[in-house]
């Protein structure tokens, strides 16, 4: 294939993508796909292998390749020009019921050449709890509508028995029709800028180009997969729900220019939500693996052929169905894409020339709160606190960890203003900050996390529910690096009648902190809650895993620490060895302490084996 | 408003990163170009450079020349220089208490990846914020709480504010001082208290109120905003003083009117205020230019480019209407100020080819050459091929006419380096690797008009495409052919197209109310929130010096669908003041409108319709004498004709022979079938086969398809 053709189809393929992901945010229209980027367009080969996937969630490009190699078997014989083929069934590709792929097969000449895929998190499918997240769920058949593949639309037209039956299961069907039609538009982009990248290069030379740009990403992948060292890598992640905890052990086996992901031992099943299908763990390793280890390379198939998953069937990484899987993407989903991080962190830090390239784990429990109820305008109000996008950055083995800095799964997230939250939903904030000392300490800190509390304000009924799918409150889930410690795990407190417990006496009505809320703080994680009277709720996120000894880190860096309010003295002392004294490092205290801190480590018995 | 007497000219002068244009006309004379380099720090040097060379042109001395000037329009870089080289104030922020960390959390991830490239995106862990203007040491938190509807939860604590202040001034030492607090759109009370108290306890304090300057919802941007007003508000107000002293000093006493923008002007002292609104005030000036010769040519869909040394810039107007950037940033802060949607990529003739080192897959910047070493053919140290030294080798440029013969083009040592950097390494002719290279720009700057006017719901085959810039004339016979837009343009002011835009701008005030109204409203309701704007922009533009029959009051509203997040700013048919039939017609236009944009199926109108922002701009109508037309000739251009030569021909794909014309030489009325390339003084025009070029009465280039 000739350079210069080859660069340009490259190009094009890329902004087919951009166009499609705009059209898409045009027609949705919704928050949580313009503000969250919660959503994901790629291309796939005729036979369903990815081609090339946009930057969006990346846990589903390679669940929406399954989405298209499942239709293309159910279907085959039945594809014709102008179809589009829903699916959102976990235990066929998707990661839950509420993440619905449509596919669509893009045909040129009446020859099928190529397919578009793309995914939204509905409004609603009908779980039992609005907007699908359902804690107490049982089993998948309480978590909504979900289809191993239908035919929406067919040869353009949409097929209103199939969309009827659809919204006839879903609240808020408006919504749902509106997400809909957003990805019916964003395909049909696709399918038009592809047909007419076709028209001017040929179809021959194009899906040339389409497999030399795959077997280009294979080349390279394994190019630098040789350039790492083979070894065996292992991370293991813990979580708790309601008393259960739950364990997924990865172990990264690299030989050559080939790399396994092994989990087993990993837990059995939950019988919460929080399980993933074979898919979901799929996807939820190469989420991290295509930013850190291909950043420079395209995200196609050609990145998928070097890798192999080993994942016991009945475990909390390949359930077996009917198993419930509504809370995947913020319950074990997030421990599959820490420990890849951490595995494939642990592989690059063993390399002189990639050692930059290593995190510590970013964002690593993925809180997530869910509303649901009237707003102050008495509308139906259903959607995510979009501080879940906030997350907090790992430490480098250069640098710190970015504050709020976001994770890696979702490399363009970001959260809605506090004056967007207080016109969405009948809410106040009390205050929404990063909180000092969560950030893993370490050579390089980890970044600290966001916290941020909620009182209902003018809500017509006096109060608002919410979800909460907690796990990483018992122990951090975003692990360190190279003898840094983890971020401080999240924390989640329903504070009862917050005012009233001092009734009488001179309360703060404006608390700007946990401390300063007057009334009792329970500790939750787990379930559905009202927001109401004078309650309020208090979140803090977890923060960044950090890099290497805290005893390491230069005092100065600190001291700017504390300094900019991310490092209390307190902590400086106790973790990092260093001791101020009247506004400056005391150089001779903390050579002291450290020395001190040193001793009682190596005092300190090892835990039993 | 402008001068009487023989004072006569009116002078446009644009402070660009690079070079500072200058365009001078009056009545009866044709349009002047001056081109001089900037002067950063001191512009000054730059504009006076810029301004006597067009002077020179009828023979003029500056002062000369400034003597007898009726009207000085300028626009300039220098904000946007301030914040790329971070020479602004020591800044401290006041903001509510609880909040205090909305600007260096930048609304999460948003702040790492906002303003980078794709390629920057895919690589999070190599990503970090840029480090704020204000960091969190110099923030302070004071209790006060407005909630959404503007009610007052808790009182503002003055003490604190006043403690806030001098802890700020005296201890952190800071210079100006910049103030945002929650909803202070809605209720501004708190803010302006703050302002007083700070003038009080700390005055000579440069402050900026986010209320004032950014009054819109959204505390993270508006914040940034407010911030970057602050930082560069000191610089902005000295430069336009200086500029001031420095007009008056050589003899010209008219007014100076200030380019922003959202491509409108403001008197000097207006200007000096609001320092964000000189943010990218250059292109915006472009597009306005664009339009101004869109009228006389009666174009209304225009896709405006302009292609320099280091970008390719491209604005889209729209039945004579142009959009507002919805997340403009400087450098890597975001700010909300209107502003002219310009979108960028880095493809400008200093742009670097290089071969990908893992892949060995070719592309075009976006690393540049910028003016120095520049091209390698420039001869100047440059010793990486650029797009400039590709369009050398496919014949496009004559190494000796190149900027009026001033500079003679080292095409022996661009055509060494290519092959061993590009064409060897790609087992490639010279030819046909220099025609790839040339083919991927072409191709990356079509998928860019592509998706920016998708973006937008239009197809670019309904417009005409004006080529601005010292290098867009050299590509946009090939791009313009793919995007298959109705004609092209290469203006004969294309190579000072900013300043050509101050030209036809008018005097410009937007102001705006956020609020939410359900639509339709009634309209009294709708008055009544105009009723103090109009007051305002009456009076300013009556102390500005215009009269009533001067000055255009336009009105148009936000509108949106419930629990949509896109709103559509709307244009009030007729202007104000509203009746009801006026409120269902503004409701109909604006589903049209949103249809329009956003496809086929996107209005979600069962949640109902509201208003979320009432506009109003307030247009002061300068005065400006006729840019005059020439007869046209007849159509053969041979006396232009100066040579031929082997030039790449897209339709042949390959090198083939072609005309070469002189500008200079080519009268109004002629006509040049393609293949042919047209030197002027400052740029290249390629006409491709099967096109046909011909220069109108105002000496413009237009390029059709046969």
């Amino acid at each position: 294939m000739d350079p210069i053709t080859f660069s340009i189809i490259r190009h094009r393929l890329f902004r087919v993508i951009d166009e499609a992901v705009i059209t898409l945010k045009h027609v949705s229209g919704s928050a949580i796909t313009n503000e969250g980027h919660d959503l994901m367009v790629s291309l796939y080969r005729a036979d369903g292998s990815l081609l090339m996937g946009g930057v969006g969630f990346l846990h589903h490009l390679t669940s929406a390749a399954e989405a298209c190699k499942a239709v293309i078997r159910r279907f085959e014989g039945d594809i014709g020009e102008g179809d589009v083929f829903l699916t959102n069934c976990p235990y066929t590709a998707a990661l839950h019921t509420s993440d619905i792929y449509l596919v669509a097969p893009i045909h040129h000449d009446g020859r099928l050449v190529a397919w578009s895929a793309c995914f939204v998190h509905v409004y609603d499918i009908g779980a039992m709890v609005p907007g699908g997240f359902s804690p107490d769920s049982r089993d998948i058949f309480t978590e909504g509508f979900s289809s191993p593949g239908i035919k929406l639309v067919e040869g353009g037209t949409m097929r209103r028995d199939v969309m009827d039956t659809l919204l006839n299961m879903v609240r808020a069907p408006e919504m749902v029709a509106l997400d809909l039609s957003s990805m019916i538009a964003a395909n049909n982009v696709a399918r038009e800028r592809m047909g007419a990248l076709i028209d001017k290069y040929g179809a021959g030379p194009v899906d040339e180009a389409c497999a030399a740009l795959v077997d280009q990403s294979e080349t390279l992948f394994r190019k630098r997969l040789r350039k790492l060292p083979d070894g065996r890598w292992e991370a293991r992640q813990y979580f708790d729900i309601e008393g259960e905890t739950c364990r997924v052990l990865l172990a990264m086996t690299k030989e050559g220019d080939e790399l396994t992901f092994d989990f087993t031992g990993s837990s059995p099943q939950s019988h919460y939500g929080i399980n993933c299908t074979y898919w979901a763990s799929w996807g939820g390793f190469f989420a991290p693996l295509f930013p850190l280890l291909c950043y420079d390379i395209t995200w196609n198939d050609g990145v998928l052929r070097p890798i192999r998953m080993i994942a016991p069937e009945g475990t909390i990484v390949n359930c077996t169905r009917p198993a419930p899987v509504s809370l995947a993407t913020v319950g074990t989903i997030q421990s599959v894409n820490n420990a890849a991080c951490t595995c494939i962190a642990k592989m690059l830090s063993a390399s002189e020339k990639y050692a930059r390239e290593a995190t510590a784990v970013w964002h690593g429990s993925h809180f997530a709160i869910f509303m649901f109820g009237l707003n102050q305008r008495r509308q139906e109000a259903i959607g995510i606190l979009t501080e879940t996008f906030g997350g907090a950055g790992g430490a480098r083995t250069y640098a710190d960890g970015i504050d709020v800095g976001g994770e890696i799964p979702n490399p363009i997230g970001r959260m809605a203003n506090v004056e967007t939250t207080e016109a969405t939903f009948p809410v106040r904030y009390l205050f929404r900050r990063a909180r000092p000392d969560t950030g893993g300490p370490g050579r390089w800190r980890g970044g600290n996390a966001i916290e941020f509390a909620l009182v209902q304000h003018d809500s017509p009924e006096g109060g608002i529910n919410y979800v909460v799918s907690g796990k990483g409150t018992e122990f951090s889930m975003s692990e360190g690096l190279g003898g840094g410690y983890a971020g401080a795990p999240c924390a989640y407190r329903w504070v009862h009648n917050n005012r009233a417990r001092d009734a009488g006496r001179n309360v703060d009505p404006f608390p700007t902190s946990l401390d300063g809320m007057t009334g009792e703080a329970e500790t939750i994680s787990w379930g559905v809650f009202p927001l109401k009277g004078e309650d309020a709720l208090y979140v803090r996120s977890d923060g960044g895993g950090g890099f290497g000894d805290p005893l390491e880190r230069e005092p100065a860096r600190v001291h700017a620490d504390i300094e900019a309010g991310m490092v209390s003295e307190g902590v400086a002392a106790s973790v990092y060895g260093v001791i101020m004294a009247n506004g400056a490092v005391d150089t001779q205290a903390t050579r002291a302490r450290r020395e001190a801190l040193r001793a009682a480590r190596l005092a300190t018995p090892m835990a039993a084996e | 408003m402008s001068k009487q007497g023989d004072a006569r000219y009116v002078v446009a002068t644009d402070v660009g990163g690079t070079c500072t244009d200058a365009v001078l006309f009056a009545a009866g004379e044709p349009v002047r170009l001056g081109k001089a380099l900037s002067t950063p720090p001191d512009f000054a040097d730059g504009v006076l450079a810029a301004v006597g060379a067009a002077a020179e042109d009828i023979g003029l001395a500056t002062d000369e020349l400034l003597a007898r000037t009726a009207l000085f329009m300028h626009g300039s870089t220098v904000v946007d220089n301030t914040l790329l080289t971070r020479s602004g104030a020591r800044t401290g922020l006041i903001t509510t208490e609880g909040f205090e960390d909305t600007l260096t959390i930048t609304r999460g991830a948003y702040g790492r990846w906002a303003g980078l490239t794709e390629d920057g995106i895919k690589h999070p862990v190599a990503t970090d914020r840029a480090p704020p203007l204000v960091p969190g040491a110099r923030t302070r938190g004071v209790p006060e709480r407005v909630d959404y509807k503007g009610a007052v939860l808790r009182e503002l604590d003055e003490e604190a504010v006043r403690h806030a202040v001098r802890s700020l001034v005296d201890d952190d030492e800071v210079e100006a001082l910049a103030v945002s607090f929650l909803w202070s759109f809605y209720n501004d009370s708190h803010e302006r208290r703050v302002g007083a108290l700070i003038r009080e306890t700390a005055p000579g304090t440069y402050v900026t109120l986010s209320s004032e300057i950014a009054p819109v919802p959204g505390e993270y941007e508006r914040a940034s905003t407010t911030v970057i007003n602050a930082y560069a508000g000191r610089i902005a107000r000295d430069y336009i003083t200086s500029i001031q002293a420095l007009l008056r000093g050589r003899g010209y006493d008219g007014p100076l009117l200030v380019m922003q923008g959202y491509g409108g002007l403001l008197p000097a002292e207006e200007a000096a205020a609001r320092a964000v609104g000189m943010l990218e005030c250059g292109p915006a000036a472009g597009v306005i230019g664009s339009r101004h010769l869109g009228r006389f040519m009666e174009d209304e869909d225009i896709i405006a480019c302009d292609m320099g040394g280091t970008t390719f810039k491209v604005g889209v107007i729209q039945g004579g209407a142009i959009d507002y950037a919805r997340e403009p940033m400087v450098d890597r802060y975001h700010y909300v100020a209107p502003k002219i949607e310009v979108v960028s990529i880095g493809a400008g003739g200093g742009s670097i080819v290089s071969l990908d080192p893992s892949t060995g897959v070719p592309g075009v910047g976006p690393a540049s050459a910028g003016a120095r070493p520049g091209p390698v053919c420039y001869g100047l140290g440059g010793t990486e091929p650029t797009l400039t030294d590709v369009m050398l080798l496919v014949g496009y440029m004559d190494p000796g006419t190149f900027l009026g013969g001033t500079i003679t083009l080292d095409a022996e040592k661009a055509r060494e380096i290519f092959v061993q950097r590009i064409a060897s390494p790609l087992g490639m002719s010279v030819e046909d690797a220099a025609i790839g290279i040339y083919r991927i720009a072409a191709a990356q700057i079509s998928d860019l008009i592509h998706e920016i006017t998708v973006e937008r719901g239009l197809d670019p085959r309904d417009f005409v495409l004006h080529a601005f810039g010292g290098s867009c004339g050299l590509l946009c016979g090939v791009f313009g052919a793919e995007l298959g837009v109705r004609r092209i343009v290469v203006p004969y002011t294309a190579s000072v197209n900013a300043a050509f835009g101050l030209l036809a701008a008018d005097i410009v005030h937007e102001y705006s109310v956020t609020k939410t109204l359900p639509a339709p409203s009634p309209a009294t309701e709708i008055n009544a929130i105009y009723a103090p704007m109009m007051d305002r922009a009456r009076e300013q533009l009556a102390a500005e010096g215009f009269a009533d029959d001067a000055i255009a009051l336009d009105w148009s509203i936000d509108l949106r669908y419930g629990r949509q997040v896109h709103e559509v700013t709307t244009p009030v048919q007729g202007g104000g003041p509203m009746d009801d039939d006026a409120v269902g017609r503004l409701a109909a236009d604006f589903e049209a409108l949103y249809e329009r944009k956003f496809g086929q199926g996107s209005a979600y109108r069962a949640a109902g319709m509201e208003m979320t922002m009432f506009r109003l701009t307030a247009r002061g109508l300068v005065e400006r004498p006729r840019v005059e037309t020439a007869a046209l000739n007849g159509a053969d251009p041979g006396r232009a004709l100066i040579g031929r030569r082997d030039i790449f021909v897209e339709a042949a794909g390959r090198l083939a022979p072609a005309d070469i014309f002189d500008f200079a030489r080519l009268v109004p009325g002629n006509v040049i079938a393609g293949p042919a390339v047209i030197h002027t003084p400052i740029t290249t025009i390629v006409v491709q086969s099967g096109q046909t070029g011909r220069v109108d009465a105002y000496r413009n280039t237009i390029i059709e398809r046969d």
